[in-house]
């Protein structure tokens, strides 16, 4: 399994809510979505690239065959899917600091939610709920979404540098306008290297680096051989 | 579904029912398509890299759903004990009840670039097109996917397996992707240049400028950039 | 709300930075225990002598300031060794089991930070049972000379149980002589003690303020917790004592029974190296291309001048500072205090004055995180009411901070001699809150929204040309100027070793020493 693929971490969480009050919850999403006010404090915590609620019906699990067993289901299923940055703890922490209203609302109508403040409660709730990913793809494993919109940024400036650049511009001209780029760009230029490692699961990440680098193989082969043919089997 | 999209991203939930069988070596199809994911992540790259416009996504199998057993502070958990006197036979109707699935489900949840429309099909064909046979290995055992046979049929496969996103959050850009790997190679590259250029003259500095700017080529998506996946500087 | 602390109950340590009471030197030393029902009675004779926070007073009835303190503490294995019961035991927290060591890579200690290259002491500890680093006790002083009196006497006790106790060996000091003991001391000057720590920062100045501590409300500007309407307050006692309430409102996680945990703490010891030569070749050398010169490009690394610790965003440059300068030669002790204290990021969302890689940006941000991009390129605004108190980021990741520099600077030019800071830190919950200071915010950037971009003074910089460290010195957003590129920075602080510890209460030191704690 993996959860982390590079600077991101998969994030499934499944939780009952009870039919009657499904509808509830797509209203305060449906009202969350209008209102853009409600998902400040996300966009601040600037930790996600992409996240998602979907609510399944009791009698809306996808049906595709008639030899199918039918679902017989007492609770509606609230599924909620997170792509973001830094560790478990960082994550559910930064929520329950910054935005425990956000949280409670959203949560609100779950089974046994436990409100996002206490800490503890919350965190078992969260674990208890949780479904581990078994693979994760990131089309950018060194970026977070903090990096991607920056990289817009710089992107966006030196095409519009290139645009404004003439050939009969002073150097001190250029420079003053060089001066200016780097300066507006001064939130968006932090460098991406691999992560630190932000769990210890995440040696298996690592792992599968070194794997790519070539060099496990080697390191294994070493191993084995210091072992004097030993079957070390970990 | 508008809550699938948000600006120019999609997101696409996923559940296909697995086949309640085995294998011949005693595998559930459930656990042998765990297994066969568990396999993706020892690959160089994952198959996904090769699916065009895939931002993020993940694949897992749901075998249940989760009993509530913690206490709660869930509205209706709590209504029940402002009675004053709460029948026993009451009071053990309001605990959670207990539930279970029929049937196992591989899930797939993914994020991409879908167009102020929100091309989902355009996506799937691109994902069949790219690695058919991969997820042939994957979603061979669902039920209903002996239909598919060709990109079509693999796209209304998937609409049948979809469920809609009550509320899509996009904390990203949305940027056609290659648009964001460009970026992100052109952001490691100004900030490694800004630093190893620092205090230059300025006519020094404008020609190296020049020069930095031929080499990265900003508006060229093709090259240099960043491949999908990568892992390594 | 308010509520008053058994001051008598709860270790002097944890109170007081007994260097800012008159304490500028101190002695560390740790023993293995070799069998465990006399040690538990060598614990109990060290009990009785074991310094509370109770406030002195030389009035009758007061307790009298003593000449040396006592204070004493536990690793994982050496509560196993005293025989805690398991189910006591299995309720510390993870990363206090598993001990500093196996935390290396949360913590970034690698390359020459690496255990491998800790003081032997360390670097055996966890090892090897007879070599296990089991408990911590703490003798800090008024003078040289009473130090040796205290150490007499605990060598005295020791003795008394050598069959129950040993001393480690393996403290690294002069030339890679190994000791018996950590020593560390304040730096003097003139026959003085300073504030100072080897690199000539002025130290020990942040420390937070939490509720119950001793005229907690006197001094909460700056150091508690920032409010909305811009007022402040003092922070929940929960964050740096086990069995009360916390930020979160509740009780932080703690072993059973609460008469164990309560009124005690976790304690993070490590030992860092500093490398002074690296450091001023690399200051000279950045400060002779940095436009404000040398001393405010050290500023920049810190948040704070060298020479007196004014605050950048209070003085960001000469100017500013000469005024800083005068106002604080004026001022009495509080005025000084508040001076130093008493400020915001508010008016610094940029990072113009004070750099987001800086030392004390990094650890304690304050309300700065609350932030968002400006509408004008380079700025960062601050986003009002987007959390749910504008510290929310950071009131719970706050630590006490104690310890003393060790060592002397005997030739500037040499990395090599024995030089540092022992920092000790007290929180009460060590992932939350020191590991994660360690790993998110001094070894990593994405919160400052400077990607992968390290703290400049503490990061585990590369020196290697393939992941080199670099640091963006930020500008006003309104100015002409080009941001600062700290380019190549080296690795200035090298860990040299450490160890979790909890300090009980004096109530849980006598249960442990009794062999009475019991969670049934
Ligand atoms: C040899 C290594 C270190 C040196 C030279 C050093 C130096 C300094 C200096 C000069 C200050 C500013 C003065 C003050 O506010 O007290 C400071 C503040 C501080 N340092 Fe360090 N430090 C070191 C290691 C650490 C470590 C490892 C941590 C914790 C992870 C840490 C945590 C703090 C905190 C919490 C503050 C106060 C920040 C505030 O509340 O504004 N320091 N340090």
């Amino acid at each position: 399994m993996s959860n982390i693929a590079g600077k991101a971490y998969a994030m499934n969480v499944i939780t009952p809510i009870r039919w009657t009050t499904a509808w509830l919850n797509k209203l305060i999403f449906w009202i969350a979505l209008k209102r853009p006010s409600t998902l400040r404090g996300l966009i601040t915590l600037s930790l996600i690239h992409y996240a998602r609620w979907v609510i399944i019906g009791k009698n809306q699990f996808p049906h595709l065959d008639s030899s199918q067993p039918k679902e017989k289901l007492h609770y509606s299923y609230m599924l909620f899917f997170s792509n973001f940055n830094g560790s478990w703890d960082q994550y559910v922490d930064s929520f329950t600091f910054a935005i425990p209203g956000g949280l409670d609302l959203f949560w609100k109508w779950n089974i046994r939610y436990p409100k996002s403040v206490a800490l503890t409660p919350f965190h078992h709730y969260i674990r208890y709920n949780q479904i581990e990913t078994i693979h994760y793809y990131n089309a950018y494993p060194l970026a977070t979404s903090n990096d991607v919109k920056s990289a817009k940024a710089v992107k966006d400036a030196l095409i519009q540098f290139q645009c404004q650049s003439a050939d009969d511009e002073s150097d001190d001209n250029f420079l003053q306008r060089y001066n200016a780029l780097l300066r507006g760009l001064q939130h968006d230029l932090g460098a991406m290297h691999p992560t630190p490692i932000v769990s210890m699961s995440a040696y298996q990440v690592e792992r599968r680096k070194r794997w790519h680098d070539g060099s496990l193989q080697k390191e294994i082969a070493a191993q084995q051989a210091a072992q004097g043919g030993q079957n070390h089997d970990r | 579904m508008t809550g699938n999209i948000s600006g120019n991203a999609y997101a696409l939930t996923i559940l296909s029912p697995i086949k309640d069988g085995y294998t011949p070596d005693e595998i559930a199809y459930a656990d042998l398509i765990r297994d066969r994911l568990q396999g993706w992540n020892m690959e160089h790259n994952s198959p996904m890299a090769k699916v065009p416009q895939t931002y993020l996504c993940r694949f897992f199998v749901l075998d249940d759903v989760y009993t509530e057993s913690l206490p709660g502070a869930g509205f209706l958990d709590t209504l029940s004990d402002l009675l004053p006197v709460v029948p026993d036979r009451t009071r053990r109707n309001a605990l959670p009840k207990e539930d279970h699935l029929q049937s196992r489900y591989l899930v797939f949840s993914c994020n991409f670039h879908g167009g102020a429309g929100g091309d989902l099909e355009g996506y799937l064909r691109g994902m069949w097109g790219a690695i058919g046979d991969r997820i042939r290995e994957i979603w061979g055992y669902c039920y209903g996917f002996e239909q598919v046979t060709d990109a079509d049929t693999f796209i209304t496969y998937m609409k049948k397996c979809q469920l809609p996103a009550a509320l899509f959050f996009n904390g990203s850009n949305d940027e056609p992707l290659e648009e964001q790997l460009k970026a992100l190679y052109l952001k490691q590259e100004l900030a490694k240049f800004a630093a190893e250029n620092q205090g230059l003259d300025a006519a020094t500095l404008r020609r190296n400028f020049q020069a930095f700017m031929q080499r990265v080529a900003p508006t060229n998506l093709a090259e240099p950039t960043w491949p999908a996946g990568k892992y390594r500087i | 709300m308010t509520q008053k602390l058994d001051l008598l109950d709860i270790q002097g340590n944890i109170i007081r930075a007994y260097g800012r009471f008159g304490y500028p030197m101190a002695r560390y030393v740790f023993f293995n225990i070799r069998h465990s029902a006399r040690a538990r009675e060598f614990v109990g004779t060290v009990t009785d002598r074991v310094t509370t926070a109770v406030e002195w007073g030389e009035g009758p009835g007061q307790i009298k300031q003593p000449d040396w303190t006592v204070n004493i503490a536990f690793a994982y294995q050496g509560l196993k060794q005293l025989e805690l019961p398991r189910a006591s035991l299995s309720g510390f927290s993870p990363e206090f089991i598993s001990g500093m060591k196996d935390r290396r890579d949360i913590l970034g200690d690698d390359g020459p930070s690496s255990p491998e290259n800790w003081d032997p002491i360390w670097a055996e500890n966890r090892k090897n049972r007879d070599k296990d680093v089991h408990i911590f006790i703490a003798l800090n002083a008024r003078l040289p000379a009473l130090l040796e009196e205290g150490y007499a006497w605990l060598t005295g006790v020791a003795k008394q149980y050598r069959d129950a106790v040993a001393i480690l060996n393996g403290h690294r000091g002069e030339h890679g002589a190994l000791y018996d003991y950590q020593d560390v001391k304040a730096v003097m000057e003139n026959g003085q003690p300073t504030a100072k720590e080897h690199f000539g920062y002025t130290d020990g100045i942040g420390d937070p303020v939490f509720e119950g501590a001793p005229n907690y409300d006197l001094n909460v500007r700056g150091r508690g917790k920032q409010l909305e309407d811009g007022s402040w307050a003092p922070l929940a006692t929960g964050e740096f004592l086990l069995g009360h309430i916390d930020e979160a409102r509740e009780y932080p996680p703690a072993p059973e029974p609460i008469l164990l945990s309560r009124n005690g703490t976790y304690m993070v010891y490590r030992k860092l190296h500093e490398n002074v030569a690296t450091f001023d070749a690399y200051l000279d050398e950045q400060g002779r291309k940095y436009p404000g010169g040398k001393e405010l490009l050290a500023a920049k690394f810190v948040g704070r001048w060298r020479d007196n610790g004014a605050p950048l965003v209070k003085a960001p440059d000469a100017e500013s500072k000469q005024k800083f300068d005068a106002e604080f030669a004026a001022a009495d002790q509080a005025g000084k205090d508040k001076l130093l204290s008493d400020f915001t990021f508010d008016d610094d969302m940029s990072g113009a004055k004070c750099p987001f890689s800086s030392h004390i940006r990094r650890i304690n941000p304050r309300a700065s995180l609350q932030m968002v991009k400006g509408s004008k390129p380079g700025s960062m605004i601050f986003n009002k009411d987007a959390f749910d108190t504008p510290g929310a980021l950071s009131n719970r990741r706050r630590i006490l901070r104690r310890g003393l520099p060790y060592g002397e600077v005997k030739d500037r030019s040499r990395d090599d001699g024995n030089h540092g800071i022992v920092i000790m830190m007290l929180n009460t919950d060590i992932n939350r809150q020191f590991e994660f200071v360690q790993q998110e915010w001094i070894n990593y950037g994405n919160d400052f929204q400077e990607g992968s971009d390290k703290e400049i003074l503490l990061g585990n910089h590369n020196a290697d040309n393939k992941f080199p460290s670099k640091a963006v010195l930020q500008v006003d957003p309104n100015s002409d100027q080009a941001p600062y590129m700290l380019s190549k920075i080296p690795r200035f602080i090298e860990t040299r070793g450490g160890e979790y510890f909890f300090v009980p209460s004096l109530t849980a030191l006598r249960m442990i020493a009794q062999g009475v704690v019991d969670p049934t």
